[in-house]
């Protein structure tokens, strides 16, 4: 194995301009697909990661009704018993937050919005996500304040600040009546922006009482340790309450409308780098046919003295997987550099202003993932398959007396 | 005791459409330790009838037996497996690895047949020494010259201790020189490793120092002169 090993390395050097040439084409192959897939999953993934982290967790515990039917009537009742079943349904769960979710009419003196009313615990919520830091004026509330703290958008267009007062107006569980004073303690620039327009953030205890929903919750925010961990998490949980009216929701179950959208945008890149490999596969198909046609003779020589068709085809093949291999690792090692050095990639100007106006920040986050690399490898592992289909058929075909005329 | 024996070879080249008789029942019998040279001129046939003996060509009629195996049955792999096992092979353009030292040269043919690594060292140092390269073990065929890359190509040739060595115009490339070196390290081994040897060539030098000389004229055996 080592000769046949050593034998196919030296035969990739050969002509080194040559292979150096084809890895090289790899290489830009590689680097050119895995910047454009990085670029464009890190931007969804920055996005998902808001999502998950201010609005949905990784998985969600809701009453069964709720996902048809998203009313405070079918909110659950949540107790201490209710909480250590799901803390111990897996060990890999790393934070469990409460969440009372409805929507109410918010006003002032003379205006009137919708609202998105979240009653959350500060303690949980805080050690859960960083909405904290996103405060631009005031504090956050004290768990039994009878206070509230308001996104930035809806403020401004109830023209409310810190200090001034906010009347909810709402229904509770089983159409109570709800309403109520609240005290502005902290405005906040919310980092979805469809929420820094309609979300009012309000201690648990108190939106449990406005709401006549005292115990009861609209979902229980459930996050594992690690992003990957989620489904087997959801699974344990799911065991957990089998018999029971509490179902489980992983974030893509919670919003899969922007998973298509995401895929929807991915489809782009991907047919762009499958044109780009289908280039790079037809210049290296060239030089594994070059390669070919200008050994048939030594071919034709091994063979009559004695090596297998299968041990030759099995040499050339490791030669173009080397190649490959050789250009894979390089572009793999080059992109990841690459990518560290501009990640993130902050934009300037008009680009800027158009991704601020659409609520997200002007930069360009990079993903990292593993598996984007691994596919491009596995892609190139492919195309050396295909081109290695030549070689083989020609030794498999190789008339031996044919080639010793070469 | 004959280690190869053709029986009525006749090979015939596009029988279809225009005929040409590579070999006319060509029946000749070699025997175990001789130096046996085919001589005749172009298109006589000799490198056919030698094509034929290492189961490289297929006859149109008429059979070879080499060790009493009839090589013409055989399929593609048990030929390959029985080349491998049976004969050396010395081309006329050496036809060397050129990625490979003459160590590994010599080496690879042993590695095929899977032999013992210390063996295998042994081996290709004695053979290296014998013909005369222990100075050139690690040099590639690009750093040797034409004669000494025959050398390796006979070396590479003993590796596998073939029961014969088919050697197609082995001295058609040298220098006189270096013919004449080969020639007499060629009967060196026949001599001493007992080594059957069978060559095509139209070199004077070489017919002079065969021992037994077949001539093919267009495809028959014309004269079959056997020497002390």
């Amino acid at each position: 194995m080592l000769m046949h090993f050593k034998l196919a390395w030296r035969n990739i050097w050969r002509k080194p301009r040559r292979t150096l040439i084809t890895c090289s084409a790899i290489v830009f192959a590689v680097v050119a697909a895995i910047a454009m897939q990085s670029i464009n999953r890190g931007s969804y993934e920055a996005m998902i990661e808001r999502m998950v982290s201010f609005s949905t967790g990784h998985l969600q515990l809701q009453d069964y009704r709720y996902e048809d039917e998203s009313s405070l009537d079918n909110a659950f009742p949540i107790d201490q018993t209710t909480l250590e079943l799901v803390r111990s349904a897996d060990e890999r769960i790393e934070h469990v937050v409460p969440r009372l979710e409805t929507f109410m009419l918010a006003a002032n003196e003379e205006y009137t919005r919708g609202a998105i009313l979240l009653g959350i615990d500060t303690d949980k919520e805080h050690r859960f996500n960083t909405i904290r830091n996103h405060l631009t004026e005031g504090r956050f509330f004290e768990p039994d304040e009878q206070a509230v703290v308001l996104t930035q958008g809806l403020s401004s267009r109830l023209q409310l600040g810190v200090g001034d007062t906010l009347i909810l107006i709402g229904q509770g569980r089983f159409g109570m009546s709800a309403s109520g004073l609240f005290t502005i303690t902290g405005l906040l620039e919310h980092p979805i922006r469809e929420m820094n327009t309609q979300a009012v953030y309000m201690p648990l205890k108190t939106a449990q009482g406005l709401l006549s929903a005292e115990n009861h919750l609209t979902a229980l925010l459930i996050s594992p340790q690690r992003e990957r961990h989620t489904e087997q998490v959801a699974a344990s949980i799911r065991e957990v309450f089998a018999d029971s009216e509490l179902v489980v929701f992983t974030w893509p179950e919670l919003m899969p409308e922007l998973l298509e959208l995401m895929e929807l945008d991915l489809a782009g890149p991907r047919f762009i780098t499958a044109i780009l490999y289908v280039v790079i596969g037809f210049g290296f198909l060239g030089t594994v046919l070059t390669m070919t046609l200008e050994r048939i003779r030594e071919f034709g020589m091994l063979l009559s003295i004695g090596m297998s068709r299968g041990r030759l085809v099995g040499v050339v093949f490791l030669e173009t997987f080397l190649i490959s291999c050789l250009g894979v690792l390089s572009g793999m090692a080059l992109a990841w550099l690459i990518l560290r050095l501009a990640d993130p990639i902050r934009l300037s100007g008009n680009a800027a202003l158009a991704l601020m106006d659409l609520g997200f920040e002007p930069v360009l986050p990079m993903s990292f993932a593993l598996d984007q690399f691994l596919m491009q490898g596995l892609y190139v592992f492919f195309m050396a398959m295909l081109a290695s289909l030549y070689p083989l058929v020609t030794i498999f075909r190789l008339n031996i007396l044919d080639a010793s005329r070469k | 005791m004959p280690i190869v024996q053709t029986e009525n070879l006749t090979k015939v080249y596009n029988p279809e459409t225009v005929p040409v008789h590579a070999l006319r029942n060509v029946s000749i019998t070699i025997d175990t330790g001789e130096f046996t040279s085919i001589v005749g001129p172009s298109g006589s046939g000799k490198t056919t009838l030698l094509n034929m003996i290492g189961g490289l060509d297929k006859p149109t009629s008429g059979t070879v037996l080499v060790d009493g195996v009839n090589v013409t049955r055989l399929k593609d792999r048990q030929l390959i497996n029985f080349r491998l096992k049976n004969i050396g092979f010395v081309f006329q353009h050496f036809n060397l690895i050129p990625v490979f030292t003459a160590r590994e040269n010599v080496s690879f043919i042993m590695l095929l047949q899977k032999k013992d690594k210390k063996e295998m060292r042994q081996r290709t140092d004695e053979l290296l020494e014998a013909v005369g390269l222990g100075s050139l073990k690690d040099a590639r065929p690009r750093e040797m010259s034409g004669g000494q890359q025959q050398r390796v190509a006979v070396a590479r040739a003993l590796a596998s201790r073939p029961r014969f060595i088919l050697a197609d115009e082995p001295t058609a490339s040298l220098d006189t020189r270096a013919a004449m070196n080969l020639l007499d390290i060629m009967l060196r081994m026949n001599h001493e490793e007992q080594v059957t040897f069978i060559f095509s060539t139209h070199d004077q030098r070489v017919i002079d120092r065969a021992r037994r000389v077949i001539t093919m004229v267009d495809g028959i055996v014309e004269a079959d002169e056997h020497r002390k």
